[in-house]
């Protein structure tokens, strides 16, 4: 007898009508018809043979054939069982950060420096996004990276607009100078493209839009989803986009997240404790994906980031992403901010300047 | 005054120290992390960690490299060879006082056990354990391989100690592997060479590491079968096809033996090499006491990281009910 055994770090989604096969090591997704999602789970409980009869001779070719699909992924393996010895992939989730995230929206008269920063930075933040929607001298961002060194922050994102001076020989210098900086997104370009610096470990994506607010935020677009243990883990307990996740908007206000309108505080006055402690501000982190109307019908939610700022109905807190234009009933993707059924949402956060 | 833990490592490359540090400060537990490199600093011996303070130690690296590089006023290859291992000497002195000085039973693994871990001696417990180990012998001659050969189709010679990186003047690196030896490259063999380890080639379905932490055992398989690339040995990472690498576990039985060859080389912690060949038979071919178990933790999700750190913790806690 013989037997198709799946690896585990391949996870099978299951959607409305399709199907992700979610491979987190090689960081991969295969999008599936329900139906060969429906045979691999037969044959992850029994051999290739009673698969066969199960399903009858006509679909032996089909079953055949899925088979070597996923073979030539390297995605399972043929043996005379199923290896009992092979576990399922604990998915549990954690992390040795309160908060493994931060955004700031950058404003060249607050102090960076103060008490709160210090605190928040000792948590052992991973990621820090700094974004400036306008022109801003560079020795102020300067001084703000040299805060990071010595820490444990390991990556930086910069957001900046274009400027001509800024080419790529000064940011190549930059990120030699603090190497935390690992991409980069200039805004407001000439033109689209994607240029690398710092030997070629660094991205600069130039965009051509502008990015001078919050509202830009929330985009779900196919080639942003990512297929990796860290997400895929977090998604089945936390919010994908909230969960330890803490923001600094441009006027020092404390937030979730810069496009979120409750602040629970202000860097000047209120300690991070008291921001950790406020059950309110904890409030979006544990909304999981398969609670979301919609997005819990969709094959997609482990591998798609959230946002719980701009959702469909703006007065249910599980409504989903506004500006996801993805349908898992037909599946077939469709311009979010054309959708009659979203002009309510759109007029009531104010997106129409954004969207035109 | 309370006892503490104390982390032996080194100041950077070191990302599993860095993680379990992070995890313990998450997790609000104080500890004391002596890189070697702070050695440097030292003004007196009194600077040393004392044996009252410390409640637990996790020895886990000496050094990265030394802070200051030292050399001979008329250096040449061979002098600055000797003054090199003559340093690594001196400073593996002081180091290793230790040890000594820290009571023994405190250490998650022996010490001294693990700075002269002896694979041979190692493969011989672990069949005393009654552990299933690849046939290996140490031969002298071409003849005796030959021999061998007569009743194992394939054998492989590897270093009784560790494999080395080789430079030459060039700057041209080499790195030794494991080496195969059967009928049709015999000839190739010398007549007579440097006691050397043979072992019996087992074709293998897949290989499993296994990171041993006080009583339990976190297991991985890594599937290289594919690739032929890394079929002898799958440190010959090849990142274009990477290995796939799944969570496993093992027999309770052989669980049990391996547990009980921890035991008698006195470690908690430890990485453990095994084969499966293809009629499904397990093989132990070696601990590797400060193995990195970042590469077991992450693709199977099972924060080891965050289990060091609570199994260290337990140590203190353990040491306040005893004084209480
Ligand atoms: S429906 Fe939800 S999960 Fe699916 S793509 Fe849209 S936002 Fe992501």
């Amino acid at each position: 007898m013989e037997y198709f055994n799946l690896y585990a770090n391949c996870q099978l989604v299951k959607g409305a009508r399709m199907s992700l096969l979610c491979d987190l090591q090689m960081r991969r997704f295969y999008h599936i018809p329900n139906d060969t999602a429906d045979v691999l789970l037969f044959l992850q409980q029994h051999s290739i043979e009673e698969c066969m009869a199960h399903y009858g001779e006509d679909n032996r070719e089909a079953i055949t054939g899925y088979i070597s699909f996923l073979l030539s992924k390297e995605l399972g393996f043929k043996d005379n069982r199923l290896v009992p010895e092979l576990t399922p992939l604990d998915l549990s989730w954690d992390r040795y950060s309160d908060i493994t995230n931060v955004i700031i929206e950058f404003n060249e008269d607050i102090s960076y420096t103060g008490d709160f920063f210090r605190e928040l930075f000792d948590l052992h933040v991973q990621g820090l996004e700094i974004r400036c929607y306008h022109k801003t001298d560079l020795d102020r961002i300067r001084e703000l990276l040299e805060v990071f060194n010595g820490t444990t922050l390991k990556f930086i994102k910069l957001v900046l607009p274009y400027e001509a001076t800024l080419a790529l020989p000064a940011l190549d210098k930059l990120v030699k100078k603090y190497p935390r900086v690992r991409s980069l997104l200039i805004h407001s370009s000439p033109a689209d493209k994607l240029e690398k610096i710092f030997d070629g470990s660094v991205p600069v994506v130039f965009f051509s839009s502008n990015i001078n607010s919050c509202l830009a935020c929330g985009e779900i677009r196919a080639d942003y989803f990512m297929s990796n243990m860290e997400l895929f883990t977090e998604s089945q307990h936390f919010n994908t986009c909230l969960n330890r996740k803490l923001s600094i908007d441009g006027n020092g206000y404390i937030k979730n997240c810069p496009s979120l309108p409750e602040s629970f505080g202000h860097v000047t006055k209120t300690s991070v404790r008291e921001v950790l402690d406020n059950k309110a501000f904890q409030r979006y982190g544990k909304i999981r994906k398969d609670e979301i109307t919609v997005c819990k019908d969709c094959e997609f939610r482990h591998v798609c980031t959230d946002c719980r700022a701009y959702v469909e109905d703006p007065q249910d807190m599980y409504s989903r992403p506004l500006k996801c234009g993805y349908d898992p009933y037909t599946n077939s993707w469709e311009n979010w901010a054309e959708n009659p059924l979203k002009q309510s949402a759109i007029a009531w956060y104010g997106l129409e300047e954004i969207i035109k | 005054m309370s006892q503490q833990i104390l982390i032996l490592s080194q100041s950077h490359l070191e990302g599993t120290t860095d993680h379990v540090c992070q995890w313990l400060g998450h997790l609000g537990i104080p500890y004391l992390r002596m890189n070697g490199e702070d050695l440097f600093d030292m003004q007196h011996l009194g600077d040393l960690p004392g044996n009252d303070e410390i409640a637990v130690v996790w020895y886990r690296r000496k050094i990265s490299s030394f802070p200051v590089k030292y050399s001979l006023k008329q250096a040449d290859f061979q002098t600055q060879y000797t003054l090199k291992r003559f340093l690594a000497d001196e400073f593996n002195g002081l180091h290793s006082l230790l040890f000594y000085t820290i009571d023994r039973q405190k250490w998650l693994n022996d010490p001294i056990t693990e700075d002269n871990l002896n694979k041979l001696h190692v493969l011989a417990l672990a069949r005393k354990c009654g552990i299933s180990t690849p046939f290996t012998e140490v031969v002298t001659t071409r003849a005796a391989i030959a021999q061998l050969l007569e009743n194992y189709h394939e054998i492989i010679v590897k270093p009784v100690s560790e494999c080395i990186f080789l430079e030459d003047t060039a700057g041209g690196q080499y790195k030794m592997l494991t080496k195969t030896i059967h009928q049709n490259n015999l000839q190739l063999v010398p007549e007579k060479f440097f006691p050397s380890l043979v072992q019996e080639k087992i074709t293998k379905k897949f290989e499993i590491r296994t990171f041993y932490l006080d009583g339990e055992c976190h297991s991985m398989a890594i599937f290289s079968q594919n690739n032929r690339k890394t079929k002898d040995d799958f440190r010959n990472y090849d990142n274009q096809r990477p290995n796939r690498t799944v969570p496993y576990k093992l027999p309770a039985a052989l669980e049990f033996k391996l547990g009980q060859l921890m035991k008698l080389l006195c470690f908690r912690t430890g990485s453990i090499d095994l084969m499966v060949d293809m009629q499904g038979n397990y093989h132990f071919l070696e601990i590797n006491p400060e193995g990195q178990f970042g590469m077991v933790s992450y693709p199977c999700n099972y924060y080891l990281e965050r289990k060091v750190a609570q199994l260290l913790s337990k140590s203190i806690s353990h040491e306040k009910e005893i004084y209480q």
